[in-house]
């Protein structure tokens, strides 16, 4: 199961590398980044997962005592949330500059922002 | 002591708070950032305090009241104060110099700078992965925030294009940490690191991909088309913040990384180090647009601190001496550099001529430079004596090579860029002077002294800014509101002062040198009261040059000694560069020094081998075959400064081009530095063999060489300041054929040299500065017939013509004397034969001094000419009764000597008895032969008078002309092209074949950096190729190695 989430996260990333390497349109290129966000996230949370364990939420279903037991690795848990939150700060960003872009020069080609070079 | 914490807790804190603002409130808000900045920097310069001077340790700070690995963990040690400090005082200085542009934007731009400043921090002091991440993030947004200050369009494309850069960096990221996590259940760095042998066995692809991410944060050469955007286009006090502060902690951060990777990956950072300094530096020499120069200077510099992390392994506990010392000099200058250019309009490097007529911006730009050059006192110059000498030790033999070549393209570029500044046409804009962005310059010019005072007190060799000579010359610029001839006089005295001091202790050898530096400086200082005004500038850089002088004869240990050759070298560069039209001039000086006191560098790191404190005398244990190669790098290294053939190309330019006072300095006692050094060499390391070769002998040809070739260099010029500066080079190749004589005369005539080479060439480029002053040009076939107008200049040549070309009775036939004997004991014919050929080539351009200044007719324009000033005169004439006294009594100096020299050469020393001296062929008796000739000279001047006493004058224009007017008037002037049938002769041989083989290498420099830097075309998806591109071939190569 978890091999199957890590494959499909590393093909999500190398989808994502490709789309945003190819196209020229810079909000196709935003797109394919996100795409390989999310490859990585899934490759994060598979790389915590443990088999036939639960959720790592203490609660009456999982007392503290036993908790070590029964939860899968939390960190990857956490750190995944903290990398989505990261993905869409950045990626707002990124199309903040993308409005501005197209408002100062009416383009969305990312062949056409070269003057600076050299 | 305050928390560290706090640092990224008043970041953070203050950020929201300004959010909760009203919009209007700038003032508030922008008082609130300042005081959040300040009390951040003051957090972390406590910490500095405490740690370097308090006795602190180091602490971990635990977050959520659990250690790792269960909670993210800070550390404060000494690097991470230091770095905290830099990151926080950087960011202070650009809050205020942004204080404009902050207000236009408002509580938000300054919220973004806050997270800035706090994001670097938490990179700093963060000992947790994926907190490493997060700080980088924030980093990012930041950045792409902060981009948008700038007025210039461009920067929002360069904005993007750092984004899409950066995602790429993420994910490379995210996925190294997850995995590295997986192979060692840790996030902790320090946690990791003691599991590093389980992670880089197993996951060594996820380590690499983290510290692959990293490192591409620091920008490196090539991958990092992005960041030069960046540079180019984003607001000047944001791109040095991203220059100093964002680099220093991405650095860091590569640092933590290496602990985890350990020895096996230093290798790798050095690669990538070495080849982004090179690169960077490489493209830079075709750039003419300030702020991308700074920014492929920045990825340079960033690079070498990468090479220095590199040598970790070897560095031992100089490790943050070295890497701290490059760091901070490279975030100081480039930041103060950065700042700098917010208040040039202009954005060409030669824009920057804006600066001139504001003495105080040019000192700031000077200390710019100098730090990152890495000169003396600046924390780099400790740092890369100590970094070359570990690698000499270690054989690293390569590196360090490759190291001193990246230095000095780099010193190339920027010593140009200066030489811009101040030759130049000055553009019509003016600088603008808001105080506050120049209080922000200033600062960091503070910062830089400052640097250099704590780096030399950390030295172990001892502070440069505790030795009083530089002390002396630096005190200059607090002087320079004074009139000149209060300058002056504080010149001479302190150069009589200091010789006096000094005199019990010197030997006999470095009594003559201090004799010709020391009152043979004050001597031609005196020819300076004839300037007005203020001559701003002139006084620091000429006792810079002097008190290196001073220092260098002195020095006992290779350091004190190369401290002394770089000051030296750097105060005659600024000297040179005061001539009107020497801009290129001084920069080949510059480089061909540098070059060489980068191979005098190595000579002595080789020959150390890794002992820091290495007297001079040590030079003598080296043992075989390391000695040899020393010995050629010092030799080749003091030659350059003698100009000998081969590296001669500066000095006609650099000597002609020079003002009329700083001629003789220059000439008359600068080229000594390059034969003090060889004295000093050979008599440590005496004769030595490189592949069966004697390297002495090798000398010799060059000695001899250089005086035939210089001498008939000298005979084809129409210039007279030149003619004599081509002189200068045979004279030195004399003074170095003497020396690699390797006997008793043959030292004692390169010592006659040292003297009788200072008196009649700094007498001759007075009095033929005089001539060029009054007559405007330095033309020779413009002047003519100047005898009765100017006779005491006359005299002046006349006995300095005497004394050069060696005929009694003055002192030049004394130095002839001792050269014939010297070479009678010598083994080597043929270089003895040149050297004679070269003698009589000597007359030809002598005689055309008197002949076609003195004699002949006089111009018309000239008719109203007075004497040269007096203050130009009085040298002269002093020097003229030095030449005559020391032509009766030469052994008032030369007896010393002779006997200080039975020590190295016990055999075929001279006899000093009575009057005469005496030599195993012959004697010499300088009084009489005065006699004999004065006898002569007025018998016939006498018997002359006698029969022309009726002659007839004839006026000037007591004739008639032809009434033709040719097309280029000169050419029918006789005096023009004087020697043209010698020409015809021997004109091969003074083709230009040097000068041409030096062009062809700076050009195949220049249009490889040309051709090259298109690579960066300026398309954002075509950088982050690169960048996957520079990813793969790094692991490929790692892998394959």
């Amino acid at each position: 199961m978890s091999y199957i989430a890590m494959t499909t996260g590393f093909i999500l990333i190398l989808i994502g590398f490709y789309g945003a390497l190819t196209n020229r349109n810079i909000l196709r290129m935003i797109i394919a980044f996100t795409v390989a966000n999310t490859g990585v996230n899934l490759v994060l949370v598979a790389v915590g997962y443990m088999r036939g364990r639960t959720a790592p939420i203490l609660d009456a279903a999982v007392p503290v005592t036993e908790a070590a037991a029964r939860i899968i690795d939390p960190i990857p848990q956490a750190l995944v949330l903290t990398a989505i939150v990261i993905g869409v700060g950045v990626t707002a960003l990124m199309l903040a500059f993308v409005y501005k872009l197209y408002a100062t020069r009416g383009s969305l080609d990312i062949s056409n922002y070269t003057e600076l070079k050299w | 002591m305050v928390n560290a914490i706090f640092i990224i807790a008043t970041g953070l804190g203050t950020a929201f708070l300004l959010g909760l603002l009203k919009d209007e409130w700038r003032t508030a808000a922008y008082g609130i950032t300042l005081a959040a900045l300040a009390l951040m920097s003051w957090i972390a310069a406590s910490w500095v305090a405490a740690l370097a001077w308090g006795g602190a340790a180091t602490v971990d700070i635990f977050t959520a009241g659990t250690e790792p690995p269960f909670a993210i963990n800070l550390r404060m040690g000494l690097p991470e104060a230091v770095l905290t400090l830099l990151v926080n005082l950087a960011s202070l200085l650009a809050a205020v110099y942004l204080r404009d542009t902050m207000f236009k934007q408002g509580r938000r731009a300054m919220a973004v700078l806050l997270i800035f400043a706090m994001a670097l921090c938490g990179i700093i002091l963060t000992r947790d992965l994926f907190n490493l991440f997060v700080f980088f993030e924030l980093t990012v947004i930041s950045t792409g925030g902060l981009i948008l200050l700038s007025r210039d369009k461009r920067a929002l494309g360069a904005g993007f294009k750092y984004l899409i850069a950066s995602q790429v960096i993420s994910i490379l990221l995210l996925v190294g940490i997850i995995f590295s996590y997986h192979a060692t259940g840790t996030l902790n760095i320090d946690g990791m690191a003691s599991m590093s042998a389980q992670l880089l066995q197993g996951g060594s692809l996820a380590f690499f991909l983290m510290f692959i991410a990293i490192v591409a944060e620091l920008k490196p050469f090539p991958a990092n088309g992005w960041a030069l955007d960046i540079y180019e286009s984003a607001h000047p006090a944001f791109s040095a913040m991203l220059s100093a502060a964002a680099g220093s902690a991405a650095l860091f951060a590569v640092d933590k990384l290496l602990l985890i990777g350990g020895t096996q990956w230093l290798p790798v950072a050095t690669a990538i180090g070495i080849v982004s300094f090179i690169g960077a530096n490489l493209f830079a020499l075709a750039q003419n647009v300030d702020r991308r120069t700074l920014g492929y200077s920045s990825i340079a510099q960033i690079g070498l601190v990468l090479t220095v992390l590199g040598q970790r392994d070897i560095l031992g506990d100089s490790y943050l001496y070295i890497a701290g010392g490059i760091l901070l000099a490279h975030a100081i200058s480039k930041a103060g550099l950065y700042w700098l250019s917010g208040l040039v309009e202009g954005r060409e490097l030669t824009a920057w001529t804006a600066l001139r007529g504001r003495p105080l911006l040019i000192f700031a730009f000077v200390t710019f430079l100098a730090l990152l050059i890495g000169l003396p006192p600046f924390p780099g110059f400790y740092a890369k004596w100590d970094l070359i000498h570990t690698l000499a030790a270690q054989d690293r033999i390569m590196l360090l090579t490759l190291i001193l070549f990246g230095a000095l393209i780099e010193a190339g570029y920027l010593f140009r860029w200066f030489g811009y500044v101040i030759k130049r046409e000055q553009t019509t804009e003016r600088v603008a002077c808001t105080p506050h962005k120049v209080a922000v310059v200033y600062g960091a010019v503070i910062a830089g002294w400052t640097a250099a005072y704590l780096w030399g007190n950390l030295s172990p060799h001892g502070n440069l800014l505790h030795t009083l000579p530089l002390l002396f010359a630096l005190g200059f610029l607090l002087l320079e509101w004074l009139p000149v001839w209060i300058k002056n006089t504080i010149a001479i005295i302190g150069l009589v002062a200091w010789f006096i001091l000094g005199f019990p202790d010197y030997d006999p050898l470095q009594l003559i040198f201090a004799a010709v530096i020391l009152i043979g400086g004050a001597l031609i200082l005196l020819s300076s009261y004839h300037v007005q005004g203020r001559r701003i500038g002139f006084y620091p850089s000429a006792m810079l040059m002097y008190a290196g002088l001073a220092m260098l004869i002195t020095a006992d240990d290779s350091f004190s000694f190369f401290a002394a050759w770089e000051s030296l070298t750097v105060g005659s560069y600024f000297l040179i560069l005061r001539g009107k039209h020497s801009e290129p001039h001084a920069l080949s000086y510059i480089i061909f020094s540098l070059g060489g006191a980068f191979l005098i560098l190595a000579g002595f790191a080789l020959a150390s081998q890794g002992v820091m404190d290495f007297q001079l005398q040590a030079l003598g244990q080296v043992t075989e075959p390391l000695s040899a190669w020393v010995f050629m790098l010092l030799a080749i290294g003091f030659m350059t400064k003698t100009a000998a053939i081969g590296v001669h190309i500066w000095l006609p330019g650099a000597h002609a081009e020079a003002e009329t006072d700083v001629s003789p300095m220059v000439s008359g006692i600068l080229l000594k530095a390059g034969l003090f050094g060889l004295f000093m060499l050979l008599m440590n390391m005496g004769k030595q063999q490189l592949y069966g070769i004697e390297l002495t002998h090798v000398m010799l040809w060059i000695g001899a060489l250089s005086a035939l070739l210089g001498n008939l260099m000298a005979i084809f010029q129409e210039d007279a300041k030149r003619l004599l500066a081509y002189s200068s080079i045979g004279q030195m190749g004399y003074a170095l054929f003497g020396l690699a004589m390797m006997n008793h005369l043959g030292w004692l005539m390169a010592l006659m040299f040292v003297i009788n080479h200072y008196i009649y060439k700094s007498m001759l480029f007075l009095s033929v500065g005089g001539i060029a002053k009054r007559t405007g040009t330095r033309e020779m076939y413009r002047m003519g017939g100047l005898i009765t107008l100017m006779p005491l200049s006359f005299i002046a040549v006349l006995i300095g013509i005497i004394a050069v070309s060696g005929v009694p009775p003055l002192s030049g036939f004394g130095g002839r004397w001792i050269f014939y004997n010297a070479i009678m004991t010598a083994d080597h014919r043929l270089p003895m034969i040149i050297i004679f050929l070269a003698g009589p080539i000597a007359f030809l351009y002598l005689f055309r001094l008197i002949h076609t200044i003195f004699l002949g007719q006089l111009k018309d324009e000239h008719r109203r000419l007075k004497e040269a000033p007096f203050w130009l005169i009085l040298p002269q004439m002093i020097y003229v009764a030095c030449l005559l006294i020391f032509a009766v009594v030469p052994g008032m100096a030369l007896r010393h000597v002779d006997s200080y020299l039975n020590q190295f050469f016990p055999n075929h020393g001279l006899n000093w008895e009575g009057l005469t001296i005496t030599s195993s062929f012959g004697y010499w008796s300088p009084i009489s032969i005065m006699l004999v000739i004065g006898t002569i000279f007025a018998t016939v001047l006498a018997w002359l008078l006698f029969v022309n006493r009726k002659a007839q004058k004839v006026k000037q224009f007591n004739m008639v002309f032809a009434a033709e007017r040719p097309y280029r008037p000169e050419t029918t002037h006789y005096a023009w092209n004087f020697f043209a049938p010698y020409r015809k002769a021997l004109g091969f041989l003074t083709q230009p074949l040097v000068t041409r083989f030096w062009e062809a290498l700076t050009d195949l420099l220049h249009s490889l950096a040309e051709l090259l830097r298109r690579f960066y075309c300026g398309n954002g998806q075509t950088y982050a190729i690169h960048l996957l591109g520079f990813v793969v071939v790094v692991y490929l190569l790692k892998v394959g190695l």
